[in-house]
């Protein structure tokens, strides 16, 4: 015996050489085991101090040692096999004496009475050790026998009834159509079944029809869209990164990647290469490199004062933390700082194991993250058309260019020089400036308030409103008017980063100016903008082009002061009489996002530019000094500068800032995503108790844990791709045991083994140890068909089953361990929204891109800085998409989606804790969301629902729930409906806000006190604990 | 330990799982008789019971000062520091010290910038700039020897308010309400508030601060907004009265209640009493918030104007949460970071916070509150004694806070730091022993409230935290 097990530690052959036979049944028997009984005592009170930690290790004594307990330890034997009497473990774990008793009082652990009776039970049977059950790769077990044969439908249940017959319990029966449609489909899709599928089903006659709605399940797009939930979780993805300012950043297209993997069912070994080394793939496509973006989600750090070498360190430990919780259920994580007080896992292993992502190219501290939205390597994305567009562009402009060298500097030397003295003399006189106009009228089109303030600038204030065009008229005194300016004043009070009314940029679509003096008005030709800044896409001449849906903006980086000038066609003769009137228009697509402060300015200055001085500081700087002062540098800034004015090159110019408009307009809306890109590997040093500032600790080459078979490359070291092939290989004993344990807790809500984050030492022995190893050698040998596996259980007569317990179940197996029952199980987060929306018939059914921004309470992102922001709900379909593509906040999550436990996804997430809060009840109740839903399924009530309350009703609960109501709901409900149809009909105010709520067209046509009154029978229904279950 | 997969939402529910057995799972704790007292009450009552040891304090309320609060202008007063100012920072403080956005530049002292005076009969050293928290010296204990380890502000606020630098942990608040319950069934028993300063650069504050990490979500803390709704949520949709949404409540009540009598799920019970409380809660924080109640001497004690937001409006509010039973009321004022200029800068601080601070005190005093209420003024570090042009950078190796009421002593100044005001070198306080010590006045040992995750019995203090009993009453 001992043999074998020695042989468990550091043997290559393979992870683990089989040294027990498949796990036995969990009965009571007299025969003690060492995993199933003896070990989780030992890891819980004894491997603290006599476990793997060797710093920790105290009398040199290890107890998770097959051989250290049976050795003389200074004249005592711990343990000696058979003879309980004569083992120091025993004298010291049943000593009465608090000096000599184990576990010490001390840290708070106490055996209890049967635990050290298991413990002498075993050392009385020949205290034989086993190797770690999840250590040692799983064996196909043979079925087991069953005695009522006829229940199983496939292997899964043999294993369930057997146990359940060893139990003397009896499986539950098979649950009704009604809740077998409603729980495949929630289960499958995330979504509740539409009423004519519901029943379809629960007439159809056909023996097969539940397999046949499986396949049609595991084929519907919505399959992807589920299991995303659950593995987005786990690779922590999200929109922002994380820490501090928790700006947004560009990940979604791995989101989409996630979902489209499971749609077809990509094999999981090829989805665990792919996103761990996409990019080291011999002739990686696209997708592939998408994928690669799994190294890339972890939070990253713009914060200043930030050093690169601590926030790697940091970085690298959360990879760690997150790869090895997800393929291997380890918490190597502990490991850190010191060697595993549970699991064999060494300090050393931890860094080995995050030596294999060192290549990657990245930064600990982001220096242009907040300013330039700079997190690292990233892939374009663009379409065909896209592509082609831009490099057509491209083209132009570098033709331009060419045509522009063609005229030499020396060539325009004498006008360059005239100009010189112009501006010079002009600079001095201070006739450079632009002259700010107070307007002497103000108009907001959307109700805002506008207020001139002392320094001519104007204040937005009040209401604001989606849509918002400012009408702004300035004095036209100058004699001769050549341009425009506006500028776009930053202010603290500004929640859009102190720049816009909301967002984190203004988004400016249009400027028109008219001109008017006595008898007429004209408007007035614009040659050319010129602005300080434009954010990619966002062009200021896109201000001109007669389109509301682009325009200029200044993105998020830090707020500035913006300004752009606009230069006329031809001067402007001005005078006393003369008038400007300014239009400024806000997009449409970006509601709310308007400017809040600005003011106007005039020059007659022949070349305007948007600086103060028309001319840039530094180019004045240097005009100020005789050319001989000058610089080199300095007489370069002036000529490069004239260039820009000069007369001879004016129309080459303005094709050139039209070619660049247009280039930046498809350049900017070119989706793009952060992906891993290798680069030559940062040496990666053990951390002395993690301490990254402590240089002393050695370097070490990318590993895998060394008890466990190690990567044989002789070719330089190990790769991420090694790593995935490692984690995906046959005899890996962990990857496949932990991806299906984790599977049937999605089926039925627990884990065969709960502790789906640990399988090891701590880890919960599983209920169904054969079957689990049963399911993970079909995972592999199936080529890791998730899909297969799916089926498999959801077909199973065990997940059948209904759900409803009764007293000797609830006595016997409180928490349904043994599954004499299936689970009722609170939906995701995620499928509370999608089954209200789904309902209440505003779903939008669209798959994939950027995330979408449903409605949300003002002000939930107060807290915020860097850019300080105020949300905007998205107006059209982006309010009724499902939940996973809700924009996820690491720092402040949609509240309605975090009241119903999703997690921040700030660390990987294996297990979602399902609560029950009041503020799920205000969610519920008060979220513009599910009133809104309310209301559009009060409307379907009364167009399809028949003109009858009893048809009506039964209408909306078919909806809802997929059946009729009892009569007793009946009866509360309508007396419920009569009530509040009194209350609409007397406050006719309130009745008519009701059914206004949230931005879905009103129904005008229908009386509005009964539509209300539907509407709270609509509430009633979606605020169901019925309704947001799946049993 | 009981963890996640197992956690019934009702103590109900708990007993009626934990009866048949949970096989090797200790449940020693939780199978006490105070559970069975309040069998009606859905509330979670809390696993501490009976608590370790007599408890002193019952609720908390939490100043905190976000951004890094110079101790050398508030309460750690440094004459030497002065006598240098101009000079290199001497070498044998800094090396091999870790540094945020001084790297790389030159190391100078940098006087402190206002005056100290000593206050009360105990005599305790405040900055001049803060004669209300003056007033309250007697009250107060300094500790002005606190070290943490992160030095950026995102993971320092982490670390200072769930002991660890890991995402994911359960805040401090949350551990006190899984370990304590709530003393109120008509608010969230963890309410969070928060303002804004003048003049600086507002901290960004992640909703991670007061997260329950691991914990049931139960137990997270609730944040009020100053602006908008108070409570997300609370107001009912456009045109529902509140005796409408009483009856959509009371229908769904009713509702389910025919489900529970069909199915008997312990869960549909909790929806219930969910239900119940949410709408509790729509009537009593209209209630709470409004302090134009408040009479005018009161309001002027704090400096608070109804309505503005402000810090002393918020303190004001955190004395009624008090009254109502809330367990921990946490406030942030997040303009503390001073880089630019401390001159310029904490007077302005020293005005939105000092009179609103000691009114707290004063209020909970005069109401007989302090015994029982433990008052916490501090940030998520301090700063560097080294200039930073005329600003401070941040500071980990010492920093102060004070606190009061609750069973800590008033009138004592704990620990200190070395002459320049640079590392904590007497009696130092780690963030894990601050919160031992604040576990250990509401009579819970730290080492013995956990919760097991990912395989390991988790704590506040993590693997360390030792209680400073030298300020205990």
């Amino acid at each position: 015996m001992f043999k074998r097990i020695l042989a468990l530690f550091g043997l290559a052959a393979a992870f683990f050489p089989a040294t027990t036979t498949p796990a036995g049944p969990l009965t009571t028997t007299n025969s003690v085991r060492f995993n199933r009984d003896v070990r989780p005592i030992f890891s819980e009170n004894c491997y603290a101090c006599h476990g793997p930690d060797k710093n920790a290790r105290k009398a040199k004594l290890r107890l998770d040692s097959p051989e250290d307990p049976f050795a003389d330890h200074e004249g005592t034997i711990p343990i000696i096999p058979g003879k309980p009497d004569e083992s120091e473990l025993w004298t010291r774990i049943s000593s009465a004496d608090p000096e000599e008793v184990m576990p010490p009082p001390k840290p708070g652990k106490k055996l209890t009475p049967q635990q050290i009776q298991t413990l002498r039970e075993w050392i009385a049977q020949g205290a034989r050790y086993e190797g770690h059950w999840a250590f040692s790769p799983p064996a196909r077990p043979a079925l087991p026998e069953n005695k009522n044969v006829s229940w199983c439908r496939n292997p899964i249940d043999n294993f369930i009834l057997a146990r359940l017959e060893k139990e003397a319990l009896t499986p539950s029966p098979e649950a009704d159509r009604r809740t077998l449609i409603r729980r495949v489909c929630f289960d499958l899709t995330g979504l509740p079944p539409e009423p004519a599928q519901a029943h379809a089903f629960m007439q159809s006659r056909d023996p097969a029809a539940y397999e046949k709605l499986v396949d049609l399940l595991l084929a519907s797009p919505h399959y992807g869209e589920r299991m995303a939930v659950y593995w987005l979780d786990l690779v922590r993805y999200a929109d922002t990164v994380g820490y501090h300012g928790d700006m947004t950043y560009s990940v979604w297209p791995f989101r989409d990647y996630v979902i489209q993997a499971f749609n077809r069912n990509l094999p999981y070994d090829q989805f665990t290469r792919e996103q761990l080394a996409g990019d080291l793939l011999p002739d990686a496509t696209r997708e592939q490199k998408v994928a690669s973006g799994y190294n890339r989600l972890n939070r990253i750090s713009t914060e200043g004062g930030v050093q690169d070498k601590e926030y790697l360190a940091k970085y690298a430990a959360d990879r760690v933390r997150t790869t090895s919780a997800i393929w291997m259920g380890a918490t190597m994580g502990c490991a850190e700082c010191h060697d595993h007080k549970f699991d064999p896992f060494k300090s050393k292993d931890f860094y080995r194991f995050a030596a294999f992502f060192a290549d990657l190219k990245e930064k600990g501290f982001y220096p242009d993250g907040f300013s330039k939205d700079d997190w690292g390597p990233r892939l374009m994305l663009p379409s065909a058309s896209e592509e082609g567009r831009l490099k057509a562009a491209d083209e132009e402009i570098a033709s331009i260019r060419k045509g522009m060298e063609k005229i030499d500097d020396a060539d325009l030397r004498s006008v360059r020089d005239r100009w010189e003295d112009e501006v010079f003399t002009a600079d001095k006189s201070g006739a450079l400036e632009w002259t700010n106009q107070a307007p002497i009228t103000l108009e907001s089109s959307g109700g805002s308030s506008l207020e001139i303030q002392t320094n001519g600038s104007v204040w937005v204030s009040g209401k604001n409103p989606d849509h918002d065009d400012y009408v702004v008229t300035i004095p036209g005194s100058l004699e001769r008017i050549t341009g425009l300016r506006l500028e776009i004043l930053k202010d603290e009070a500004l929640s859009g980063n102190q720049v816009a009314r909301a967002g984190v940029t203004f988004m400016l679509a249009e400027v028109s100016i008219v001109a008017r003096d006595k008898n007429r008005s004209r408007q007035i030709p614009i040659s050319r903008v010129l602005a300080d800044y434009a954010q990619e896409g966002f062009p200021a001449l896109a201000m001109l082009d007669g389109n509301l849906e682009t325009g200029w903006a200044q993105g998020g980086g830090p707020p500035k002061d913006r300004r752009a000038a606009f230069i006329f066609d031809s001067p402007l003769s001005g005078g006393s009489n003369t008038t400007l009137t300014v239009t400024l228009k806000h997009g449409p697509n970006f509601p709310r996002q308007h400017i809040g402060r600005f003011r106007l300015a005039l020059t007659d200055y022949n070349h305007p530019g948007p600086d103060k001085n028309q001319i840039p500081e530094d180019v004045l700087k240097s005009i100020r000094l005789p050319h001989w002062e000058r610089k080199p540098d300095q007489e370069k800034v002036v000529v490069k500068f004239f260039r820009s004015i000069a007369a001879e090159l004016q129309p080459l110019q303005q094709r050139l800032a039209a070619a660049e408009a247009s280039r930046s307009l498809v350049a900017g809306k070119i989706p793009f995503t952060l992906v891993s890109e290798h680069t030559s590997a940062r040496p990666v040093r053990v951390l002395p108790r993690g301490n990254w500032m402590d240089d002393s600790g050695e370097i070490v080459q990318p590993g895998v844990p060394q008890f466990m078979r190690q990567i044989s490359r002789d070719d330089g070291p190990s790769t991420r791709l090694d790593l995935a092939d490692w984690l995906v290989a046959k005899d890996n004993p962990l990857t496949a045991r932990v991806f299906v344990n984790r599977l049937w807790r999605m089926f039925f809500g627990i884990g065969l083994s709960r502790t789906l984050d640990d399988l090891g030492a701590q880890g919960e022995w599983p209920t169904h140890p054969e079957l689990l190893d049963w399911l993970a050698v079909e995972f592999v040998e199936s080529g890791w068909d998730i899909k297969h596996m799916v089926r498999l259980i959801v077909t199973s007569q065990a997940y059948r089953q209904k759900s409803e317990t009764s007293p000797t179940l609830e006595e016997r197996d409180p928490f349904n361990r043994l599954m004499a029952r299936q689970s009722r199980l609170r939906l995701d987060a995620e499928a509370v929204r999608d089954t209200a929306l789904l309902i209440s018939g505003l779903l939008v059914d669209k798959q994939g891109g950027p995330s979408s921004k449903p409605y949300q309470p003002e002000n939930y992102y107060a807290p915020l800085n860097f850019p300080k922001r105020e949300y905007v709900p998205d107006l059209g379909e982006g309010l009724y998409r499902r939940g996973l593509y809700t924009h996820w906040q690491r720092t402040f999550l949609h509240p309605s989606l975090l009241a119903f436990d999703a997690p921040s996804r700030e660390e990987c997430t294996v297990n979602r804790v399902t609560s029950n809060t009041p503020l799920q009840a205000l969610v519920l109740l008060n979220d513009i969301t599910y009133a809104e839903a309310a209301r559009a399924l009060a409307e379907r009530i009364l167009r399809h629902g028949g003109e009858a309350f009893i048809d009506r009703l039964d209408w909306a609960f078919q909806q809802a729930l997929s059946r009729h109501p009892s009569s007793a709901e009946r009866n509360l409900l309508e007396e419920f409906y009569q009530k509040q149809l009194a209350r609409f009909r007397a406050d006719f105010d309130d009745a008519k806000q009701l059914i206004r709520v949230g931005n879905a067209p009103v129904a005008n046509d229908l009386p509005p006190a009964e539509l209300a009154a539907w509407t709270s029978v609509a509430r009633a229904l979606l605020n169901l604990h019925e309704t947001i279950t799946r049993n | 330990m009981i963890s996640p997969w197992e956690f019934p939402s009702t103590r109900r529910a708990f007993l009626g799982r934990t009866a048949a057995g949970l096989g090797s799972i200790a449940l020693g704790s939780l199978l006490n008789p105070r559970l069975f007292a309040g069998e009606k009450n859905s509330q979670w009552q809390g696993t501490i019971n009976p608590l370790h040891h007599a408890p002193k304090a019952r609720r908390v309320i939490y100043l905190y000062q976000a951004g890094g609060p110079s101790h050398l202008e508030t309460f750690d007063y440094k004459p030497k520091l002065a006598e240098m100012t101009g000079k290199p920072m001497p070498d044998s403080f800094t090396k091999g010290q870790q540094i945020a956005q001084l790297q790389g530049k030159e190391l100078k002292c940098f006087a402190p910038q206002f005056e100290f005076k000593r206050f009360g009969k105990s005599g305790q050293e405040i900055c001049s700039l803060f004669p209300r928290i003056g007033e309250i010296a007697d009250e107060i204990c300094i500790v002005r020897s606190m070290h943490t380890e992160q030095i950026n502000h995102d993971p320092a606020h982490t670390l200072m308010n769930t002991g660890s630098i890991i995402a994911g942990r359960p805040s401090m608040g949350s551990w006190l309400l899984y370990g304590l319950g709530a003393e109120t069934e008509e608010l969230p028993g963890f309410v969070v508030l928060m303002s804004s300063g003048k003049g600086g650069q507002m901290q960004p504050i992640a909703a991670r601060q007061w997260h329950s990490g691991f914990l049931p979500s139960r137990f997270q803390g609730v944040k009020f907004q100053s602006k908008g709704d108070p409570v997300l949520y609370i107001k009912n949709p456009p045109g529902v009265s509140p005796q409408s949404q009483k009856e959509v409540i009371d229908v769904v009540n009713n509702l389910n209640r025919l489900q529970h009598d069909a199915v008997h799920d312990p869960e549909i019970a909790t929806r219930i009493s969910q239900y119940e409380m949410a709408f509790r809660m729509q009537t009593s924080v209209p209630n709470l918030m409004d302090i134009s109640a408040e009479p005018q001497n009161v309001l002027d004690l704090y400096g608070a104007k109804p309505g503005d937001g402000s810090f002393a409006s918020n303190c004001l509010l955190a004395r009624r949460l008090a009254e109502r039973g809330v367990r921990f009321i946490q406030l942030y004022h997040r303009d503390w970071d001073h880089h630019d200029d401390v001159k310029k800068d904490i007077p302005l601080k020293a005005e939105e916070v000092d009179r609103a601070s000691a009114a707290l005190v004063q209020d909970l005093k005069q109401r007989g509150m302090l015994d029982d209420t433990l008052v916490v003024w501090g940030g998520e570090f301090g700063r560097t004694p080294m200039a930073q042009g005329k600003g401070r950078d941040h500071h980990i190796k010492g920093f102060s806070i004070w606190m009061a009421g609750g069973g800590i002593k008033g009138g004592v100044t704990h620990g200190a730091t070395d002459d320049l005001g640079y590392a904590a070198v007497e009696d130092p306080v780690h963030v894990n022993d601050f919160h031992a010590t604040m576990l250990h006045l509401f009579g819970i040992d730290h080492n013995r409230l956990t919760y097991r995750f990912q395989g390991r019995d988790f704590r506040l203090t993590d693997i360390a935290g030792k209680v400073i009993t030298p300020i205990l009453v």
